[in-house]
């Protein structure tokens, strides 16, 4: 295919070329696509796209090419749009056919619009959110990636020019402080402008499912297959950006006529079409789902790492020991916990899950710190305190707002993966709403059956989730779980802060990295149970039955599996052998063991 | 012709009158052609299109680019509607100099008003009149705004559904309200917007659908799968209407779910529901309760969840209730108006449905008097706060309960264990306990059944394939449109079998359960329901037989667990005692007259064999056990079979 120029720059310029290049036929667009997607598949070149995670909004040049690491909050309706148009040049008077494709704006603002040969086509609008929860660590990291490859000069050198010329100073400030950068962003003044009034004026709400959250939405729109997308997955996108002002149907703007107009629109027109510098458009070029967001991930992981896998998996599970107090039965299955899954479902029933309840826990201080060292490990996480006010007063189940026609996040509103940490120790004596009642039947469902069931009002619709719950509490949590375990502490701690604060040093950045790899190479790993293992765990289980008839049930069995899987994956072995059968069943064994154990000693304090 | 004339209507029948009266008083040529009537503002009708003949309706996400400007039928449920605003469709102006009138037809949702008068005579004269807008003599049409959202089943998982922007005019206005399921028809259209306003950038158009027929269908079609309306093929109804089929529609219940054939069986009895009868304006309901009670973790919620998937209409709530409207319904206070509103609960929301009950034990107080009116006479009364109603809630409940004690506990009676009153449990047809026995031969197929599923997350290979669950939403659908009677000849049958059933449990002094006229009234419903299950006209007896098995073996499973430890009771031993009963020495006394006994020649009695199948099949015994018995029997020499094999003499 000919050189159509910088296609990094001037992406739509690329388009226009081809269009004319074959006329008016339907063809172009399949080689617009082509040659993008052949570009992006050259070594490296994908890394060469400025990524809106991590470049702030002001410093793109619009209409360049960008990516966005993000995950798909809300479906809009369709937009129809004129997919070929006709102007009349006023200086030629030729007639000519123009694209209206990946572009909001028409290009030439005088042309007299003719509507013989138009042709409306239509295109879908994805709200996408930065992936809730991300830890920090994952942006740190795909920041420096991002510096790593990046020549600053295919940036905004343009873009700058075209800004105001007060923000220079600023900008050199932002490419300082892009360590902190995330938070940074937003607090920073935004540059004096259009948009600063505006903003102040109408502060819009992101529909961010998790409180606290930043970062830039993103209106995507997509051209083909819309249909393969769903709400929650995690996506990453390639596409031009458009900031054009004009679209946005609140800038602030001082004539009176306009203002009144804007006080016409409707909050559903406020929220499809927010102001366009907060909430930037993205025309789909290229899309890839992302089964993982661990940045230090090879994109080809090699054999030979399995064998560091075990060496890996002694090491966390000493690290995790540290943080479970020394008990290490509960640093076992918290490391489980981090590797499981839901890899199938049959029907209702997902399989994988592994929802741990770690009950013992005597004070919120100990699940915090728990938390600060788990979400070091876990791309996407988030502590959910269950205090009265977060149980009636929050959304968890997303909901349809239908006089804004859009979903409305909650809590649950996870991407796929995310490890969910509720906190119980924190929940005191009082009155559920009922909100309250309906927050606490939203966890259970997400616990059982891996579903949210999102409200839109004349009826509840059923999405699948796949989330990780620790339950931290300090008897059995009210909460459903598969696997509890009490927590044993075998170190009495003077300082809890101290204690953990050590262990949290102790890591070498090196170490950190090697155990991020490991717990998302394992999590991925495929398994199998191969027949002759197969029909020794049957027999296995008739034996255990025999002998204890009312202790041991089918759910047990279930357990014994989903642990025997978890067991092989943690040490990087993708069957089940027999040993491993075994040490599953001794695990479990003093597992269940612990909480008669824990009611007896009870018993005698009492 | 004045009184050939129609009486007026409405103030503009009375304007057009009047000035048409003046105008035939005037000379009526001289009129500029402008200033004629428009047609619009005589016309006494409106045309509304209709998709011809039978045409598919569309899902609200198939409605794309390419049906711009067609005629289409969307499928969905209102979800909101506008006030019903008047709409300009004709001005009319008079002259304040020379009292012309003056029309202007439009169409655009904008228009610029007339201000100059360009009558001839004004014209003339140039005496520049001004016109006013007659409000009177203008036309104004009934214009609402809806919108449709697809129904849920229409929406691929992880979708959102889609919604549709509906323009309703005139005699379409009003059909709707928020929450109706409707199948509209109309032309899908962009709006026109001027060119390069504010967001919208002449790129961009939005669309809406003109209403030209809007119905509203009923909950049950809309909820339901897409062609659940449609007739089952021919093809589909062989693949049902085999030998097994009853057999084959309940395994397809939750198949993921080992075991329990015979609470699937009743299950699916459930969803089909027996034959409502209400003989001088007593009503006797129709629907089946059952209540699954069992250990903690014997999959009774997954049962539960499935039936909520399967049941076209269906509430699942928890005893507790999701909301704070609990079972029944509530009435609570509308926070902006402040008028008192009538709320349903999970009860009335599955009228004609299936309610499903997890944790039934934990019921609050309020709603265990309530339930009670629910499961017999099938309403909710509510008399609070000045509302006095009775709701309907014709559902069928099925409840899942933990028992007391954690365990079952065989010790103690039903009502113990359940920790309900006696009242309310009479009120559930069949009563299963779901005990997790351990049993070598079941264990190693539970075994082999759960390692299957996670060596390869998915179901391990049966005999037969389950039913796909819309095919079963269709058959029984289907079914439950027939309404077979009881022929006069089986009321006998049954009025017997009940009668000895009465004694049994009399005899047995089985205190767990009783059997009350309820109970006979339960096998009734059981029975029809396996008739319609038939599609057939007429209970037969072996539909009776099979649901007096069916009571049989959920009382069975109540209290099997002690027969177990005391003795375990051989189907040898039930053929016998049956025999036994029939030949009347059980009684001893009245010879000859029980049952189907007789005395023969020889003085010996002898007993019908197909009386003895009959009898031990209800009390739940399989039929190559009895055969087993009886030649057992003959072999010791306790009885003689007949070469016929139809008369059994006892020696």
């Amino acid at each position: 295919m000919a050189d159509f120029g910088d296609w990094l720059q001037r992406p739509l310029a690329v388009i226009d070329k081809i269009f004319e290049h074959n006329g008016s036929d339907s063809d172009w667009q399949q080689s617009a696509i082509q040659f993008f997607e052949d570009k992006l598949q050259e070594d490296d070149s994908m890394m060469q796209v400025p990524s809106l995670n991590d470049v702030p909004l002001h410093l793109l040049q619009p209409n360049c090419l960008v990516r966005f690491r993000c995950m798909v909050q809300d479906m809009f309706d369709p937009e129809f749009y004129a997919g070929v148009y006709e102007v009349l040049d006023p200086n030629t008077q030729e007639k000519v056919l123009k694209s209206g494709k990946y572009r909001d704006v028409v290009d030439c603002a005088q042309a007299n619009l003719q509507f013989e040969r138009n042709f409306t086509a239509d295109r879908q609008t994805l709200y996408c959110i930065p992936i809730p929860g991300e830890a920090a660590w994952v942006k740190e990291k795909f920041y420096q990636l991002e510096q790593g490859r990046t020549s600053p000069s295919t940036l905004h050198c343009e873009a700058r020019n075209k800004r105001s010329l007060d923000e220079d100073g600023s900008t050199q400030a932002a490419v300082d402080g892009r360590l902190g950068r995330n938070v940074k962003r937003h607090e920073q003044p935004r540059p004096a402008g259009i948009d600063a009034g505006s903003t102040a004026r109408l502060p819009l709400d992101l529909n961010f499912p998790l409180p606290e959250e930043k970062g830039p939405a993103c209106l995507v729109k997509v051209y083909d297959n819309w249909d393969t997308f769903k709400v929650n997955d995690v996506v990453e996108v390639f596409g031009i950006l458009s900031m054009d002002p004009a679209m946005s149907l609140l800038e602030d703007n001082s004539d009176e006529t306009e203002a009144r107009a804007a006080l016409q629109v409707s909050e559903e027109d406020r929220c499809h079409h927010p102001p366009a510098s907060l909430v930037p458009r993205l025309h789909l070029l290229f899309t890839q789902k992302l089964r993982h967001i661990n940045p230090l991930l090879p994109r080809n992981p090699h054999e030979d790492t399995m064998e560091d896998l075990r060496a890996a998996r002694a090491e966390l599970l000493g690290f995790l020991t540290h943080a479970t107090l020394g008990d290490e039965l509960a640093a076992e299955y918290l490391l489980f916990h981090l590797l499981s899954s839901v890899y199938a479902r049959r029907d209702v029933m997902p399989m994988g899950k592994f929802t741990l309840n770690l009950s013992g826990c005597a004070n919120s201080n100990y699940s915090q710190e728990l938390y600060a060292i788990l979400r070091q490990l876990v791309p996407t996480s988030f502590r959910l305190p269950m205090t009265l006010e977060v149980m009636n007063g929050q959304r968890f189940c997303p909901r349809k707002d239908y006089s804004a026609n859009r979903l409305l996040a909650g809590i649950l509103q996870l991407s796929s993966g995310s490890l969910l940490m509720i906190d119980e120790t924190e929940l005191q004596t009082g009155q559920l709403d009922v909100t309250g009642v309906q927050n606490i039947t939203a966890l259970g469902n997400a616990i059982t059956w891996q579903k949210v069931d999102y409200d839109f009002d004349f009826h509840q619709m059923e999405f699948p989730c796949n989330l990780n719950i620790v339950v931290t509490s300090e008897g059995k949590s009210l909460l459903p779980s598969d696997c509890q375990v009490r927590l044993k502490p075998q170190v009495v701690l003077a300082n809890f802060n101290e204690y953990f604060g050590a262990l949290r040093n102790s890591l070498s950045p090196a170490l950190l990295d090697k155990f991020r790899v490991y717990l998302t190479l394992t999590r991925m790993m495929e398994y199998n149970i191969d027949d002759v293992i197969s029909k020794a765990v049957e027999e296995d289980f008739v034996e255990m039955r025999r002998l204890e008839p009312d202790s041991i049930t089918a759910e047990n069995l279930h357990m014994l599996l989903t642990v025997a899987r978890l067991l092989s994956l943690s040490v990087g072995q993708s069957s089940l052998t027999m040993l491993r059968w075994q040490r599953t069943k001794e695990l479990e064994f003093s597992r269940r063991a612990r909480p008669c154990e824990d009611r007896a000693t009870g018993a005698r304090e009492l | 012709m004045q009184e050939y004339a129609p009486p007026p209507k409405d103030p503009l029948d009375v304007f057009i009158e009047h000035r048409l009266l003046v105008e035939r008083r005037q000379d009526a040529g001289s009129r500029d052609p402008r200033n004629h009537y428009p047609p619009e503002l005589l016309r006494r009708f409106e045309v509304y299109l209709t998709q011809p003949g039978e045409v598919k309706s569309l899902a609200v996400r198939e409605v794309r680019a390419a049906q711009l400007g067609h005629l289409v039928t969307v499928r969905g449920i209102v979800t909101r509607t506008g006030d019903v605003q008047p709409v300009l469709s004709v001005a009319t102006y008079s002259c304040d100099r020379c009292g012309t009138d003056t029309f202007q037809l439009i169409t655009s949702p904008m228009f610029t008003p007339l201000s100059l008068c360009e009558a001839p005579a004004c014209r003339a004269e140039r005496s520049g009149g001004r016109l006013y807008l007659q409000c009177r003599g203008s036309r104004f049409q009934r214009f609402q705004e809806l919108r449709v959202q697809e129904h849920s089943d229409q929406v691929p998982v992880g979708g959102v559904p889609r919604m549709l922007l509906v323009h309703a005019r005139g005699e379409t206005t009003r059909c709707a309200a928020p929450g109706d399921h409707v199948c509209i028809t109309g032309i899908f259209l962009p709006i026109m917007h001027p060119p390069f306003t504010r967001g919208h950038q002449g790129l961009l158009a939005d669309t809406y659908l003109e209403a030209h027929c809007v119905t509203v269908t009923s909950k049950m079609e809309g909820q339901g799968d897409e062609r659940a309306g449609e007739e089952l093929t021919e093809e589909e109804l062989k693949l049902i209407a085999e030998e097994d089929f009853y057999e084959k529609l309940a395994a397809s219940i939750a198949p993921e779910i080992f075991g329990m054939d015979d609470v699937k069986k009743a299950l699916l009895l459930l969803l089909v529901g027996g034959v409502e009868r209400s003989p001088r304006g007593m009503k006797i309901r129709g629907n089946i309760n059952i209540c699954l009670m069992g250990d903690p973790g014997v999959a009774k919620s997954q049962l539960l969840v499935y039936i909520d998937r399967l049941s076209p209409r269906s509430q699942y709530t928890t005893g507790r209730g999701s909301s704070g409207v609990g079972l029944t319904a509530a009435v609570l206070r509308d926070p902006t108006t402040g008028s008192v509103l009538l709320e349903g609960g999970a009860l009335v929301l599955a009228d004609r449905g299936v309610c499903l009950i997890d944790e039934f034990d934990k019921m609050s107080e309020v709603d265990r008097t309530a339930i009670h009116e629910v499961m017999e006479q099938q309403t909710v009364s509510i008399a609070k706060a000045g509302i006095l109603a009775t709701l309907n809630a014709r559902c069928a409940i099925l409840a899942a309960a933990n028992p007391a004690f954690g365990r079952y506990n065989p010790s103690r009676s039903l009502e113990q264990n359940l920790h309900l009153p006696a009242a309310l449990l009479s009120r559930f047809d069949l009563i299963w306990l779901i005990q997790d026995r351990s049993d070598r031969d079941r264990d190693v197929r539970l075994a082999q059944h759960i390692t299957y599923v996670h060596q390869h997350g998915c179901q391990p290979p049966a005999q037969f394939k389950p039913l796909p669950m819309s095919l079963m939403r269709r058959y029984l659908a289907r079914s439950r449109t027939c309404q077979p009677s009881v022929p006069e000849a089986l009321g006998d049958y049954v009025t017997a079998a009940y009668v000895e059933m009465r004694k049994e449990a009399r005899g047995a002094g089985r205190d767990a359960t009783f059997h009350s006229a309820r109970s006979l009234l339960a096998v009734l419903r059981l029975s029809t329901a396996l008739a319609r299950l038939r599609l057939g006209t007429e209970v037969e007896r072996a539909d009776v037989n099979e649901a007096m098995r069916l009571v049989e073996m959920s009382k069975d499973s109540l209290v099997a667990d002690r027969l177990n430890k005391a003795r375990a009771q051989q189907p040898s031993d039930v053929v016998f005692a049956v025999v036994r009963e029939l030949a009347g020495v059980h009684e001893g006394m009245r010879l000859g007259t029980s049952g189907g006994s007789e005395w023969d020649g020889t003085g010996r009695k002898t007993v019908r064999i197909t009386e003895v199948r009959e009898r031990c099949s209800r009390r739940g015994l399989a039929s190559g056990d009895v055969e087993k018995a009886l030649e057992d029997y003959e072999d010791l020499g306790l009885w003689q079979v007949n070469q016929a094999r139809t008369l059994l003499s006892l020696l």
